[in-house]
């Protein structure tokens, strides 16, 4: 959004007292301007301790931000991906060939137990675990989910007793048997000694840890806020590589990812956010701005209180232009609504939405709002249509990208491509430089729910070169596509 | 689709009888009936019928003329079009098609009464099609069938040599009248019915003016109800950015594809809608193995090195596109996302050449055996647009880098067609595919398809390449067929018979005034007689 722009400039001039070239944190800010969110963090963070400490607060803020940005980002891929990759493995799964995957047994319900249908899931996973062709780590690492599912489902005793069998061996069950009790919440075993045994044994091995072995570890950081820990393990993977990959037969082989890891970057990058942006607030030059941020990320986090007693602080001190006020009072709104003051939040909206001269960004941030709490807010969106039909120019994209979004949410995929497409800006339709990447995220799935796969496949295509880690969405929509393609087979010269 | 599958779609005897609810005559949807819409062109067609037919120009207008069996719909459907229901049998080997009675072929004036649809013409459409004589890219794709029978008038059995994937969707091909070609055997380009089409779709070709402008009319007769708008207009340009401002100043409603780099001036002005449709395509310069010289890949994979692509992007087409690795679109499901495209280095290229056995002469030119590569590239002048020159010179010059000599000529659409696709007279060219959704690459690398006016116009051949291609064409199970198409682009990427290039983002354009406008993203005009323009707006 262009305040982001706005406080990305802002960063990049507070940085320029000793600006140079390979300045870090003018770096880092051009970086996160642009969208690229992992090479951002990875040029500042290691240089954090020999930036000045005088500027220290404001390096902090820019990571604060860079990971506030991906965090939302991550919660978005994963939505999407839980989404598509439901839809693939399903299809897979009913597949009556005699070139049957099995695997797909083992990750279709790992996904199912992610979604919480913990009923499939076991008949899923069972399926996989009686299969006499399964080895004996595969089985191991089946019951550790299976057990997860009983445990998530409401059978504790029926979870402990399958995980007191298990052997954690092998560093792939070891992991999965600590990403299974640190979801649980147990500490029967300990879930982060589990891990690091786990990632010592493969290091011994001298073998690179298979992103199978990575993902439970990482789920356990995560979960125990290892933030650091868990990123510098990120830093060092391939996340487009696959979990597994199955050869059945000589020209059948199917790759297979998990769809957990992307909700445990987003946890991560959350928590490194929120982290490095109460460094930035201990800054009394940067306290607003970064409490601004950390409202943002506490609403993220599920946490309206915190979130509004930053935002309180940041609206009673502000010095930053008026906007931004309207903006935190749009969010203290949203934060109010959460703990229960709904009338009071809607009037504050509807209150909000009436100011002229009109601001179509104020307008944004309640829209979005009330799409993130599914709140029917007829009247605002009803003005916003309006002034997005009329308002002309980049100013009003903010505004079509969250009525685009608002309709995500409510799953009007042709009203959603409508707004998100007039807020695209189209001479660099797929560039993540010139378009929110999570806006670029609900088209792609929009686009998926109305089968034009190739304008959703192209969106990624081009995110891919950033976020790796979206093979496995892409993986998916391909394997999608590949079915539902009805066409004779036609090609043309141009 | 394994037996019992099959077996049960035997005993259910699938059957689908959806049918229209409109018959001839008005849509009764409430739409205006009206108007004019006059659509930008990149040239003229070389012919108008669906059969000898190989470019995007005709595909667009042959599919306002014409219909098929079946049809897609916009959710990826198949839907009854001249057929209004079917019935598969014998595991998927026989298709029976029970076809629409009410259907008329287009009335030219002056003659006499209008002609009935039936089964003949579907006999004859198929019969004609692969008539050895026939120029025709469709021969390949419909080896499958083995034989055509007419059970009546109204109905039709096809009987396939095995069952396929999505065989249903192939049943889109668009029949043509028994009383359309002057020679009932066989259908070449010199045939009037090639120019002067008869068809049973929405619209009727009217004339072609002397400026070249191909003048369709509604059909008042059509079965699925009249079209709503009454006139469509092809205009050809040949410059890219006159036809840009022919919108801007309101000449023409729609271009069919923008120029990239206009795609911000059109997008800021209200006036129009900028519409994504992802066509899969992707431009290449592709090589002719008849040459010796460039039959070795590694003269092949050394112009690739050779070229800076993301360089030409960027100057060329403001990088409104993406750079590819294979012969794939991006946004295709085959295409092999672990494939990187090779990077630019002129020094590997060089490397390559030597190792080729290549040396450089006085003159700076790489020669081997006494033969010098100095090569002829070839480009459409339809493409003559000013960023196809920039990057056909650029091509030029990043070879001279590497001691290749190319000599740039540029030719007439059709003359360039002769000299590819006839002759093979051409050492490089410069084009663009555009693929349907299945993405099938089969008829553009299996040495099948080498020949007069085939696709595989380089005379590229690799067993493995064939075989692959083959295995894929016979599977009966997608993720197979996945894999096999990851093996294919990997491969092809390596045997780089072409220097792929990119993709470019497409979008048409078209004035706010045509209302409720879908696009398909291959055939663009198959729901074009939905489309319709108010009242008030209609010229």
């Amino acid at each position: 959004m262009r305040r982001t722009a706005f406080i990305v400039a802002l960063l990049i001039f507070v940085s320029s007292p000793a600006f140079a070239a390979d300045d870090p944190m003018a770096r880092a800010a051009k970086l996160l301007g642009k969208r690229y969110y992992s090479e951002a963090a990875s040029v500042l963070k290691p240089k954090l301790r020999t930036i000045k400490p005088n500027r220290r607060g404001t390096a902090h803020l820019t990571l604060g931000m860079i990971y506030l940005r991906s965090a939302e980002l991550h919660r978005e891929l994963y939505r999407t991906s839980a989404s598509v990759q439901l839809d693939y493995l399903k299809k897979l799964a009913a597949s009556r060939l005699r070139s049957r995957s099995r695997f797909v047994d083992l990750y279709y319900g790992e996904a199912l137990i992610e979604v919480g249908k913990y009923k499939k899931a076991e008949a899923s996973l069972s399926r996989f675990i009686a299969d006499e062709r399964t080895n004996e780590k595969h089985r191991a690492i089946a019951n550790a989910s299976l057990g997860l599912g009983y445990y998530l489902g409401g059978d504790e005793k029926k979870a402990k007793a399958l995980w007191k069998g298990l052997q954690g061996k092998d560093p792939e069950v070891a992991s999965s048997l600590a990403a299974a009790y640190s979801r649980a919440g147990l500490t029967d075993r300990n879930p982060r000694a589990l891990a690091e045994e786990s990632l010592a044994a493969q290091k011994k091995k001298r073998r690179r840890p298979s992103l199978r072995l990575l993902k439970g570890i990482i789920a356990v950081y995560a979960k125990e806020g290892l933030t650091d820990k868990g990123l510098s393990l990120v830093s060092r993977a391939s996340l487009d590589k696959y979990s597994y990959r199955e050869v059945i037969r000589r020209n059948k082989v199917i790759n297979f990812y998990d769809l957990s890891l992307l909700r445990d970057l987003s946890k991560l990058y959350l928590q490194a956010s929120i982290a490095s942006l109460k460094k930035a607030a201990a800054d009394a030059k940067l306290k607003d701005t970064a409490n601004y941020y950390l409202s943002e990320a506490y609403a993220l986090v599920g946490n309206p209180k915190q979130s509004a007693e930053v935002t309180a602080s940041f609206i009673a001190a502000s010095k930053m232009p008026p906007q931004f006020r309207d903006r935190a009072l749009a969010r203290q709104a949203a934060n109010n609504y959460q703990m229960g003051r709904k009338t009071e939040a809607v009037g504050m909206w509807d209150k909000l939405s009436k100011k002229q001269p009109e601001d179509p960004e104020l307008l944004a941030e309640i829209i979005l709002a009330c799409g993130r709490l599914r709140v029917n807010c007829s009247k605002v969106i009803r003005k916003a249509a309006v002034s997005a039909e009329k308002g002309e120019g980049k100013r009003y994209f903010p505004l079509n990208i969250a009525l685009g979004r608002y309709y995500y949410g409510k799953k009007d995929y042709s009203r959603t491509i409508t707004f998100l497409e007039a807020g695209r800006d189209k001479g660099n339709k797929n560039k993540i430089e010139s378009n929110d990447p999570v806006a670029l995220v609900d088209l792609a799935e929009a686009y998926y729910q109305s089968k034009q796969f190739s304008e959703a496949l192209e969106i990624y295509f081009e995110m891919s070169k950033h976020f790796p880690e979206v093979r496995q969405i892409q993986e998916a929509m391909q394997g999608i596509y590949s079915i539902e393609q009805k066409s004779a087979g036609d090609v043309k010269i141009f | 689709m394994n037996r019992k599958l099959l077996v049960l779609l035997l005993t259910l005897g699938m059957i689908s009888a959806v049918s229209f609810s409109a018959d001839a005559g008005s849509k009764r949807d409430g739409r205006p009936d009206g108007g004019t819409l006059s659509y930008g062109e990149y040239g003229r067609p070389a012919t108008l019928d669906p059969v000898t037919s190989n470019e995007m120009i005709s595909l667009r207008l042959t599919e306002l003329i014409f219909n098929g069996l079946v049809g897609i719909n916009e959710k990826q459907e198949i839907v009854p079009e001249l057929a209004k229901s079917w019935k598969i049998s014998d595991r998927g080997r026989t298709y029976t098609f029970f076809l629409r009675k009410n259907v008329t072929w287009h009335q030219k004036e002056g003659a006499g009464e209008a002609k009935l649809f039936t089964a003949g013409d579907v006999v004859f459409t198929h019969k004609i099609m692969m008539h050895p004589r026939t120029i025709t890219p469709l021969k390949v794709r419909y080896e499958f069938i083995a034989s055509v029978t007419k059970i009546d008038d109204y109905t039709v059995k096809f009987t396939l040599k095995r069952p396929i994937l999505n065989a249903l969707a192939k049943f889109s091909f668009k029949i043509i009248p028994s009383h359309g070609p002057s020679n009932r055997h066989f259908l070449t380009r010199e045939d009037p019915f090639a120019q002067s089409p008869i068809g049973t779709g929405p619209y009727i070709l009217k004339n072609v003016t002397a400026d070249r402008e191909i003048i369709l009319v509604a059909n008042d007769n059509y079965f699925k109800g009249r079209p709503h708008i009454d006139k469509f207009v092809a205009k050809p340009f040949a410059d890219q950015n006159i036809m840009t401002q022919a919108l801007m100043f309101n000449a023409i409603d729609m271009i069919v594809l923008v120029n990239p780099r206009d795609i911000p001036e059109i997008q800021g002005d209200k006036r129009y809608v900028l519409q994504p449709y992802n066509a899969l395509s992707y431009s290449f310069f592709g090589y002719n193995m008849r040459n010796p010289l460039l039959r070795d890949k590694r003269v092949r994979k050394a112009f690739t090195y050779a070229v800076n692509r993301k360089e030409m992007l960027a100057s060329f087409f403001n990088r409104q596109g993406t750079i590819i690795s294979g012969p794939f679109a991006p946004g295709s499901w085959a295409y092999n996302l672990a494939v990187k495209p090779f990077r630019f280095n002129p020094e590997k290229a060089m490397a390559l050449l030597k190792e080729a056995g290549f040396t450089k002469g006085s003159d700076g030119i790489m020669a081997k055996g006494g033969k010098k590569l100095s090569l002829t590239l070839k480009v459409p002048i339809e493409k003559e647009s000013e960023a196809v020159k920039r990057v056909v010179l650029a091509f030029k010059n990043y070879l001279k880098n590497i001691g290749v000599a190319i000599k740039v000529e540029f030719k007439e659409w059709q003359s360039w067609k002769e000299d590819v696709f006839l002759e093979h007279d051409f050492d490089i060219i410069f084009a663009s595919w555009v693929f349907d959704d299945s993405a099938d690459i089969s008829s553009l690398f299996h040495s099948a398809e080498i020949g007069s006016w085939k696709n595989n116009f380089g005379g590229y051949s690799n067993p493995k390449v064939d075989s692959l291609i083959v295995e894929s064409k016979l599977t009966l199970d997608h993720e197979k067929r996945r894999t096999i198409n990851r093996k294919l682009h990997a491969l092809l990427a390596d045997e780089a018979p072409y220097t792929f290039l990119w993709t470019l983002t497409n979008y048409a354009a078209y004035h706010k005034k045509i209302r409720h406008v879908a696009i398909h993203p291959y055939k663009y005009f198959s729901f074009a007689d939905d489309w319709f323009i108010p009242s008030g707006s209609q010229k």
